[in-house]
């Protein structure tokens, strides 16, 4: 399938839930390239850069430090070059109002953090190969919604 | 509105006066006319009278004259001759007499004049017999033709003072008997309106005196009622006014006054006198109300604050209505509260809800914020666990990987308590949207969330007809779920789980203890099962948080779910209750207003 | 006549060129940003037509990543051709493999969404007509290739209808679900629900809402 890496950014404050997304990336089968920004404002930085790559799936933490999670998602949806960014919401909330607002606000899915590495793999490999079908085969991304328990 | 009772409509009374009067008016102008007639009648009989005594003397005199003239025939003694002598005199007075007595009556004045003539002629006789039996001049046939003339000419006069006492007698006649017929039917006539006018009068004094009586009751009433409202007035701490938009006259009640500070009927009341007491903050507000009040002719509710004659500060709510009155004049008539305490009470109310609100905020936040945040490090622990579970197990001795399958335990039932806790706190903070569900559906979505439970238990849900209610659907859900499971969870071993709905609506009477009874009608749902049941002594701690009954080995669980279930009912204003027969099975019943 | 399917992943070498072109400009004008857009359409026939042109090869594009060449190329030929597109990011798919499984991919796309009648269809019977394979072979060539089943991608097509349908707001539901084949709402829904995490409903509120958002 993909024969070049696919670019992943996570936006996370807390180290452990990075190292976790990185070996769970390593694990799984597609090739894949994961950069991490540690909170919000870094996130912002990096995305307003012109030298940067943007990733095809863009994970987000809701709460973090400087700048939170829906800050930066309601931020990226009104910038131009931004607002066609695939997002993931990645938290430990699983409360219905941050999932559907974050929603609203643009998100294409919503991932409530496992409590099970085994879980984090599976759920990686669902969104990379979903948005590896939106990818490629016509789906309209405006309409991509996907919740992950 | 009507101000003033009916008292028998003065206007009737009224016109009964004046008919009463008109009838004593005109009666007495009968009377009078009565009167008058009356003396016309005696007048006219005396003029007859007059006027036949006057004839009769003047005949009296013409045969006085006759008897002296033939007293001197006989005698020829002069002296018979003076009655005579006199006579002409007198005939004349009497005829002047006569003459004016008949100057009404042309008939009778062309009769006087014949008798005149006629007397003049007996004149001319008796002189000619005078003259014819003088022995100097006498001359038998003379005498005879004078004497013999006379006689005729006498008969003439008799017969023409006859005709003229009979004309008089006849007009006489017909005057009395036009007298006597006016005079005949006026005395029943008056009499009878003189009584149609006094039972009039009677009728209205009856009335009039009904009225009185009526009018001192009312009066009393009047008396005691503004009595009453002068003092509910006090003790209400509120007053009236009416203000006569036509004339701008003010009217306080006493309370008006003693509201602004003063002693009652301190001061007379102008249109604007009000506006001074008021705050002058609140002036401008007031002012263009009462401009407000003037356009549109009605005052709605208005609260300010007015400043007594002490200097007190006060705060007023006035309300008004526009009343017309029968004359169709204007006016309003306003209520003013002193609503001083009250506003005071409302404030410190209004504070201490407030205060209530943010620390039950706080204290809700702080119950999510905490699970929430417990949730981090539980997560991390238990995905390094898996990671250790996955990666290094066989690096691990025996007693490594079953610390680490019990900490993986611990960490698990943490999670759930986490979870439990999480949702216990939702069920409160939550916004509370009450929607018309048809709980027949939550139903339907409650048993698939659990169709796994339920068909791994071969368990049976019966239901009767639920019906629809204004809920909040996903809680009412959640109650469903969490009943439901609570029974699956207590089944008895080797029995299959039967679960039986039913549903009936209640009078909210019939369970005095239990329900609001400001709700009048419940719809009462019980979910009966065949499990293992419990002590029914146990019937309320089991709604209690972290309450168990079971130790957690031999049931899992965190004792949240039935609290979760008591809140759930008694956000919805209802009510929870349990019960059970140990090995038979247990009952719970809610209740949730219609 | 040799048919060639060149799926153009040109993207690493559109970005250098467009980092070229900035640097050109950032040197000119210091620190002046500009954002560019591009086809990658035009760019990659662009390219294609150079050097295709060089070796005198004429050719017939049919549409995004796929020409046709007027002659058959020799293996060599093929191979020095392979080596001159690599560096722009251009590269030939020679696994018939990937080629079926698009068609396989199109011909679910056109059931799901323009044939009327191809819900209806067993969609097996359907893909193993329409491509002329056996219906085992496309499933093994295909989760070969994508690693997940036809079934699932046609689930993912037939929720992506469901969902242009919701949007729509013509039909209810319950039309929805016969239009699209399932035997019942539930049906629709648990398999809306399995699919994307959250429930027609719900979807219908955020897409709603994002709309009113966007205002």
């Amino acid at each position: 399938m993909q024969k070049s890496a696919l670019h992943i950014l996570l936006a996370d404050d807390d180290e452990d839930d990075r190292l976790f997304f990185k070996d769970a990336f390593e694990e799984v089968k597609i090739q894949t390239k994961v950069q991490f920004a540690h909170d919000g404002m870094e996130l912002m930085e990096h995305l307003m850069h012109p030298d940067t790559i943007l990733p095809d799936i863009l994970f987000l933490d809701l709460n973090m430090p400087k700048k939170t999670g829906k800050e930066c998602l309601i931020e990226i949806k009104k910038t131009d070059h931004l607002k066609h960014l695939i997002i993931a919401i990645y938290s430990t909330s699983s409360s219905e109002e941050d999932i559907e607002d974050t929603f609203i606000q643009g998100a294409n899915i919503y991932i409530k953090k496992p409590s099970n590495f085994n879980a984090l793999k599976k759920i990686i490999n669902e969104v990379v190969t979903l948005n590896w079908h939106y990818h490629t085969s016509g789906l309209n991304r405006d309409t991509f919604l996907l919740r992950l328990k | 509105m009507k101000l003033i009772p009916n008292f028998n409509s003065p206007r009737a009374l009224r016109i009964i006066f004046a008919i009463s009067i008109f009838i004593l008016l005109f009666i007495s102008s009968v009377s009078y006319k009565h009167n008058r007639d009356m003396q016309n009648s005696s007048k006219s009989m005396m003029h007859t009278y007059e006027i036949n005594i006057q004839l009769e003397r003047l005949l009296s005199f013409v045969k006085d004259a006759e008897t002296g003239q033939r007293g001197y025939i006989i005698t020829q003694n002069s002296r018979f001759l003076a009655p005579y002598l006199f006579s002409r005199d007198k005939v004349n007075r009497s005829f002047i007499a006569l003459k004016k007595l008949m100057a009404d009556n042309p008939k009778q004045q062309k009769n006087l004049k014949n008798l005149f003539d006629l007397i003049i002629q007996r004149y001319t006789y008796l002189e000619g017999s005078l003259k014819y039996s003088n022995e100097k001049t006498y001359d038998k046939r003379k005498l005879d033709n004078c004497m013999f003339g006379g006689r005729i000419v006498m008969e003439n006069i008799r017969f023409q003072i006859d005709e003229m006492n009979d004309v008089e007698k006849d007009i006489l006649q017909k005057r009395q008997k036009i007298y006597q017929s006016e005079i005949s039917l006026t005395p029943l006539f008056s009499i009878s309106l003189f009584l149609v006018a006094l039972t009039l009068i009677l009728l209205s004094y009856r009335q009039i005196s009904n009225d009185i009586d009526r009018l001192r009751v009312s009066n009393k009433k009047l008396l005691i009622s503004t009595k009453l409202m002068a003092e509910s007035e006090v003790i209400g701490a509120f007053s009236t006014w009416q203000w006569d938009l036509d004339t701008n006259k003010m009217v306080y009640s006493d309370n008006q006054f003693r509201l602004l500070g003063y002693p009652p009927n301190a001061f007379v009341p102008e249109k604007d006198t009000f506006l001074n007491f008021v705050h002058p903050g609140d002036k401008r507000t007031f002012s263009n109300l009462m401009q407000g009040i003037i356009d549109n002719k009605q005052l709605p509710i208005i609260y300010y604050k007015v400043i007594r004659k002490n200097g007190e500060i006060r705060h007023f709510k006035s309300i008004g209505k526009l009343l017309i009155d029968e004359q169709g004049s204007k006016i309003i008539l306003g209520i003013t509260f002193d609503i001083t305490e009250e506003h005071f009470q409302n404030i410190a109310i209004y504070e201490r809800n407030k205060e209530l609100e943010k620390s039950n905020k706080e204290l809700a936040s702080f119950n999510h914020v905490a699970s929430h945040d417990l949730q981090e490090p539980l997560r991390k622990i238990q995905t390094f666990i898996s990671r250790i579970s996955d990666k290094d197990k066989d690096s691990l001795s025996e007693s490594g990987k079953e610390y680490i399958t019990k900490i993986g335990t611990s960490a698990k039932r943490m999670r759930i308590l986490i979870d439990d806790l999480l949702l216990f706190s939702r069920t409160n903070t939550t916004k509370k949207e009450f929607l018309k569900t048809n709980l027949n559906d939550l139903l339907k979505k409650a048993e698939q969330e659990l169709s796994e439970i339920l068909l791994e238990k071969d368990a049976t849900i019966t239901s009767e007809m639920l019906p629809k209610l204004k809920v909040i659907p996903y809680q009412i859900e959640q109650l469903f779920i969490n009943l439901i499971s609570n029974s699956l969870k207590y089944s008895q071993p080797n029995v299959l789980p039967e679960i039986t709905i039913s549903c009936t609506k209640v009078a909210a009477a019939a369970f005095p203890n239990l329900l609001e009874q400001s709700i009048k009608k419940y719809y009462k749902i019980t979910f009966t099962d065949n499990g293992m049941g419990f002590d029914p002594q146990f019937k309320e701690t089991i709604f209690v948080l972290f309450q168990r009954l079971h130790s957690k080995t031999e049931y899992p669980g965190t004792g949240i779910g039935l609290a979760i279930c008591k809140k759930i009912v008694e956000n919805h204003n209802g009510s929870i209750i349990a019960d059970s027969t140990p090995n038979k099975g247990s009952i719970f019943t809610i209740f949730l207003p219609e | 006549m040799h048919a060639l399917k060149l799926p153009l992943i040109l993207l690493p070498s559109i970005i250098l060129f467009s980092k070229i072109i900035l640097f050109i400009f950032s040197n000119i004008f210091y620190t002046m940003k500009l954002f560019i857009k591009f086809d990658i359409n035009t760019v990659c026939s662009l390219f294609l037509k150079e050097k295709l042109g060089e070796r005198q090869v004429n050719y017939t594009p049919l549409g995004f990543g796929e020409i046709e060449l007027d002659k058959n190329l020799t293996a060599e030929e093929l191979e020095s051709m392979k080596n001159d597109l690599e560096p722009l990011g251009l590269e030939i798919v020679e696994n018939q493999k990937s080629v079926l499984v698009q068609k396989i991919k199109d011909a679910i796309i056109e059931m799901v969404f323009m044939d009327e009648n191809g819900n209806n269809l067993k969609s097996s019977v359907y893909l193993a007509e329409k491509l002329n394979h056996s219906y085992g072979y496309l499933s093994n060539i295909f989760s070969e290739v994508t690693y997940s089943s036809i079934e699932n991608f046609i689930i993912l097509q037939k929720i992506e209808r469901a969902k242009q349908l919701i949007i729509i707001n013509e039909l209810s539901l319950t039309e929805i679900a016969f239009l699209l084949n399932y035997s019942s709402v539930a049906h629709l829904s648990t398999q809306f629900k399995n699919t994307t995490g959250i429930t027609p409903s719900a979807f219908q509120r955020i897409i709603k809402k994002r709309r009113e958002n966007l205002k």
